[in-house]
């Protein structure tokens, strides 16, 4: 078992932390192997981390160290090679693809780095495809998609093709689409990474209003600006947490 | 060059299953379009292989009001035209005839003719050795003399160089070879819709044509072709002109034997039409079918050289980045889809060949000329000229798509979707409509001639064909003489048919054995015009002329077609006993419309002549389809042998068992009763009627074996266009995957993008086939050209296929890892 140096920076002044809650995710012990041409690489190497309601968690640490793995085993993209992963209470590391694909619909919302907007969608579909993979009756998709894309200040957009917005509107709608379905958690993935300075600013402080809204946000980056929005920052390093502080607002 | 050459060759031989399959698919269209053009070349374009064939003309006669058209001539007749018919400066007479051939060894009927001296110089032929008639060589007793093909002298005497001069027993007499036609030279050739003769087999043996003289007399005994040769510069249409003028003359020479209510004339038809016209048609048709073929497969190869040069974008980028120019991009794609083109077209030529192996077997009995079908130069030439353009063409599509890649885009490492590829999409997927829609519109010509075909293959022939052999027997003059017309025979003709019968009866397994002069479906035909008594015969008026057909007593219960009315012919009724005759419905209906026919009497004779024979109608059977399946069953009449003794007859015998193992026993009683008489042209009943309806097999096969094979391709390409659909959409299916979507939703919209195309294309070629199968319209039996149950099940068929052939490589996205596609920067 690595040794996990916890540090509490300070205490939070924002309210939608609650450490006294339960953890809306619970990594136990959780390993990830790749096998490739016979050689093993572990990628995750016993990972023990909570993540409670409301909270602003980054994962930093520098390239190859796992956040990535990480992020796609909290993401449900993929199963961990060992420990255990629970999900509102709920185990879901070991879950059928069908499980897994109805429990990201409805669990989490995703934001990626290169936004994987669907060039032949509307702003409005895209944001909508999500609800639509939920079964969900058109009348209710228009009111969540409306409520999401006012929520990131697309919505005089919802017509334009994603071509036809900048990267950081694009970003929005990424953003929009991930929050559509009210997810329990969002994940972002480097959400900046493919944004100028300024756009970059404007998608932190888009996820920082979410948070003070009472979102729940896991972010990987690896830029220490952005990372410090974030009310807890975990380092990783060769597959291991290093480092968990909650950092004082 | 050279480098373009080895570059693409060498990216050839690193992706051998795209190799494979471009040069597979090239191959496949080539080689039916090559086969179908040495066909048509051969059949259609080529002259005929005589001299001067533009100017050989076959002269028929017609009596039109009794639907009777392009029947022989008779002997007067013929005699007639040679003297008066000037617009021919030579003219020529034939017919059919067989021989038996009994020069030790077993005795073996050849098929043979009887033709004019002035046939050979008028088609322009010169024997291998020997000589042809000269023109003295004709007329009873001079005809003693024969001329062989070169087939007959290299199969029955071992190409004996000493046999000119030699004699040979045909028929009972001696005839003294004179010479060896070429191996190519045929003639009689194999008509077409011809009625009223025997114009099918190929001849080995020629004779002098001597008419007899009884036949000099009749000039309504029409058995004989004419052949003529238009004098330079006379054309069919004067040269009908004057004919005209002959028919007006017989007519005010003989009233009693033509009339102008009959619609009697006579016309010149262009041999080479004579020829090919009956297939014409299903020719055309075919020659559209492998276009389509070479269409869809040139679709199917641009289709994949796109994806290759999708997936090639950043290698192209690449390559301009470093200077080249976009005609380098452009020599350097489409060096490689000539490659492909011509390997492919190689292949193809190499198909063809034994593609056209094939069908001289399967259509050897169907299409006229067919032995003279190769791979000359011209095929060869526009073959190599069809594969280069396919390649130039269909290879130009994608090249100039990405010849001038865009390329900031496709460097860029992550690069997103270029105009180009969205090009390259809209190109692709037209290209599959356009798949699909010509696989459709063949399909549903090969579905409405094979509704067709099942339609004809269960037609009640009036008969039973099955557990039947029949087999040809031709009694010669010279042993079985005959005191009146030489067609006929005598006692001994009746006796012997009657011992035959009797013998065969005896062996174990027969059922019942008959004989006649004709059998149903089998292409020859014969009719006769005969008085009703109490029916005044009007001048001027044609009086019934019906087919006639002369049986022994069991034939009926050979065939097991049912007696309606009446009684079968039996041993009662002989050559001395009261002349009876048996009718079919048809006949019964025609004649005697709301009368009973049985007990009425007809005449071969004139009834206004005193000592007229009247023959009683003592039964009535059913009709039975004789011209062809899809042809409505024809007033017929039936006379007993023994009361019109013909000396060739089809000897039919019906078996509880396989009737072929009957074949050698059968022989023997044959041989045993005369050592020197043939059994000729076995054939089971079954094997007569599938005859009888092999154009259209042969139709329905080709047509068929094309639309496989562009359904195939169709379906090949749909598979390629989602299979590529599915790579470029990996990172969005990720996406959707990421989103939550589940494997069915993925499998919708993969399966969804290829139902619309196919929807599209399913929809463009419905509109395509109801214009083209109109073309189909005279091969179609009991189908209309929109049958809809035909379109709806085609439809069906082929959008099962696609969707099957999309749904695999949709299969393999809902497959997909989610993490891998997202990881993917495509």
């Amino acid at each position: 078992m690595p040794a996990t140096q916890q540090t509490i920076a300070s205490e939070s002044t924002r309210p939608p932390i609650s450490n006294g809650s339960a953890p809306l995710i619970h990594l136990d012990g959780v390993t990830k192997v790749f096998l490739t041409d016979e050689v093993e690489t572990h990628a995750l190497s016993g990972i023990h981390l909570d993540i409670r309601p409301g909270e602003y968690i980054s994962i930093a640490g520098p390239s190859g160290c796992g956040k990535s793995t990480l992020l796609s085993i909290l993401g449900l993209l993929d199963t961990p090679s060992g420990g255990s992963y629970s999900l509102k209470g709920g185990e879901v590391a070991n879950l059928s693809f069908p499980e897994r694909a109805r429990i990201r619909n409805r669990e989490i919302g995703f934001i990626f780095q290169s936004f994987n907007l669907i060039g032949d969608l509307t702003v409005y579909e895209n944001v909508e495809l999500p609800l639509t993979y939920r079964g969900m009756p058109a009348s209710e998709r228009k009111h969540f998609v409306t409520e999401a894309l006012e929520r990131v200040g697309m919505g005089h957009r919802s017509k334009h093709l994603p071509s036809q917005l900048s990267g950081g509107q694009q970003q929005r709608v990424a953003v929009a689409r991930a929050l559509a379905g009210k997810p329990a958690i969002l994940l972002a993935d480097e959400p900046t990474g493919n944004l100028d300075s300024r756009n970059g600013e404007a998608v932190m402080d888009l996820l920082k209003e979410l948070h003070a809204a009472g979102a729940t946000i896991c972010m990987v980056t690896h830029d220490v600006r952005f990372a410090q929005h974030a009310d807890r920052t975990v380092h990783l390093f060769d597959g291991r947490v290093i480092e968990d502080n909650r950092i004082a607002a | 060059m050279l480098n373009e050459i080895k570059v693409a060759l060498r990216g050839l031989v690193k992706t051998p299953g795209f190799t494979a399959v471009a040069i597979l698919t090239v191959a496949l269209a080539i080689g039916a379009n090559s086969a179908v053009f040495s066909l048509i070349d051969a059949v259609i374009v080529r002259p005929l292989p005589y001299h001067d064939p533009s100017r050989l003309v076959l002269l028929w006669e017609q009596f039109s009001a009794q639907g009777l058209d392009r029947i022989p001539v008779s002997a007067p007749e013929y005699l007639d035209f040679e003297k008066e018919f000037k617009s021919v400066d030579q003219i020529a007479v034939f017919d059919y005839t067989a021989f038996n051939l009994a020069n030790g060894g077993t005795p073996e009927r050849i098929s043979g003719a009887v033709v004019s001296p002035a046939l050979f110089s008028l088609l322009g032929a010169e024997p291998m050795s020997g000589r042809t008639f000269a023109r003295e060589d004709q007329g009873v007793g001079h005809d003693d003399m024969i001329v062989i093909s070169e087939r007959l002298w290299n199969r029955r005497f071992n190409s004996d160089p000493f046999l000119l001069g030699k004699t040979l027993i045909l028929n009972g007499r001696s005839y003294t070879v004179i010479g060896v036609m070429p191996k190519a030279f045929e003639f009689p050739i194999p008509l077409f819709n011809v009625q009223g003769g025997q114009f099918a087999e190929r001849v080995d043996i020629w004779k002098p044509i001597a008419f007899p003289p009884e036949e000099l007399k009749a000039r309504y005994n029409r058995s004989y072709g004419v052949i003529g040769r238009l004098r330079p510069g006379t054309s069919v249409a004067s040269a009908q002109a004057e004919l005209k003028t002959i028919v007006a003359n017989w007519m005010r020479l003989y009233p009693d034997n033509y009339s102008t209510a009959a619609g009697f004339g006579a016309r010149v038809y262009p041999l080479h039409e004579q020829v090919v016209g009956g297939v014409r048609t299903g020719l055309i048709i075919l020659l559209g079918a492998v276009g389509f073929v070479l269409l869809i497969a040139c679709a199917n190869l641009a289709t994949m050289l796109l994806a290759r040069a999708s997936a090639r974008e950043r290698e192209l980028a690449i390559r301009v980045a470093l200077g080249a120019g976009p005609w380098r991009v452009l020599r350097q794609l489409l060096t490689e889809s000539v490659i492909l083109a011509v390997v492919g077209g190689a292949a193809g030529l190499l198909l063809s060949v034994w593609g056209l192996e094939l069908l001289k077997r399967i259509g050897a009995r169907t299409i006229p000329r067919l032995a003279e079908v190769n791979l000359d130069f011209s095929v060869v030439a526009v073959t190599t000229a069809v594969s280069l353009g396919t390649g130039i063409l269909f290879g130009l599509i994608p090249a100039l798509v990405s010849a001038k890649p865009e390329l900031t885009e496709a460097l860029k490492e992550g690069g997103r979707g270029s105009t180009a590829g969205t090009r390259r999409n809209r190109i692709r997927n037209s290209l599959v409509v356009a798949e699909i829609a010509l696989a459709l519109v063949l399909l549903v010509g090969a579905g409405l001639l094979m509704k067709s075909f099942v339609r004809l293959q269960n037609v009640d022939p009036g008969f039973n064909s099955s557990k039947v052999v029949t087999m040809e027997l031709s009694l010669p003059l010279v042993k079985y003489p005959s005191p009146g017309a030489s067609y006929l025979g005598g006692e001994s003709t009746i006796s012997f048919f009657t011992e035959a019968h009797r013998r065969i009866a005896e062996l174990p397994g027969v059922q019942a054995n008959a004989c006649t002069s004709i059998l149903p479906l089998s292409g020859t035909n014969s009719d006769s015009s005969f008085s009703i008594e109490g029916r005044a015969m009007k001048a001027g008026s044609p009086g019934p002329d019906e087919e006639i057909r002369t049986i022994t007593p069991d034939y009926f219960r050979v065939l097991q077609t049912p007696l309606q009315r009446g009684r079968f012919f039996n041993d009662a009724d002989t050559a001395t006993s009261e002349e009876v005759v048996i009718i079919n419905e048809a006949l019964a209906r025609k004649c005697w419309p709301g009368q009973d026919a049985l007990g009425q009497r007809i005449t071969f004779s004139d009834p206004r002549k005193p000592g007229v024979k009247w023959i009683t109608i003592v039964g009535i059977v059913g009709n039975i389809r004789h011209r062809g399946l899809d042809l409505e069953p024809q007033p017929e009449y039936y006379i007993p042998h023994t009361q019109s003794p013909a000396r060739s007859m089809i000897l039919a015998v019906r078996s509880g068992q396989d009737p072929r193992e009957l074949v050698s026993a059968i022989r023997r009683e044959i041989q045993s009763m005369d050592p020197e008489q043939p059994v000729a042209n076995i054939r089971t009943f079954d094997t007569v009627v599938a005859d009888s309806v092999a154009p259209r097999r042969l139709s329905v096969l080709l047509l068929g074996l094309f639309a496989a094979v562009a359904l195939l391709l169709a379906a090949v390409g749909t598979y390629g266009v989602i299979s590529y659909l599915v790579v470029q959409r990996t990172h969005e299916i990720g996406v959707r995957m990421a989103l939550g979507a589940q494997r069915s939703d993925v499998l919708r919209l993969v399966v969804g993008h290829a139902l619309k195309l196919v929807g599209i294309g399913i929809a463009t070629g419905v509109v395509l086939a109801i214009f083209s199968a109109r073309a189909l319209s005279a091969l179609l039996y009991r189908v209309g050209a929109f049958d809809p149950v035909t379109f709806i099940l085609v439809t069906g068929l082929l959008g099962a296929i696609a969707l099957l052939a999309s749904y695999i490589p949709a299969l393999r996205a809902t497959r997909a890892d989610p993490m891998i596609a997202l990881s993917r920067n495509t």
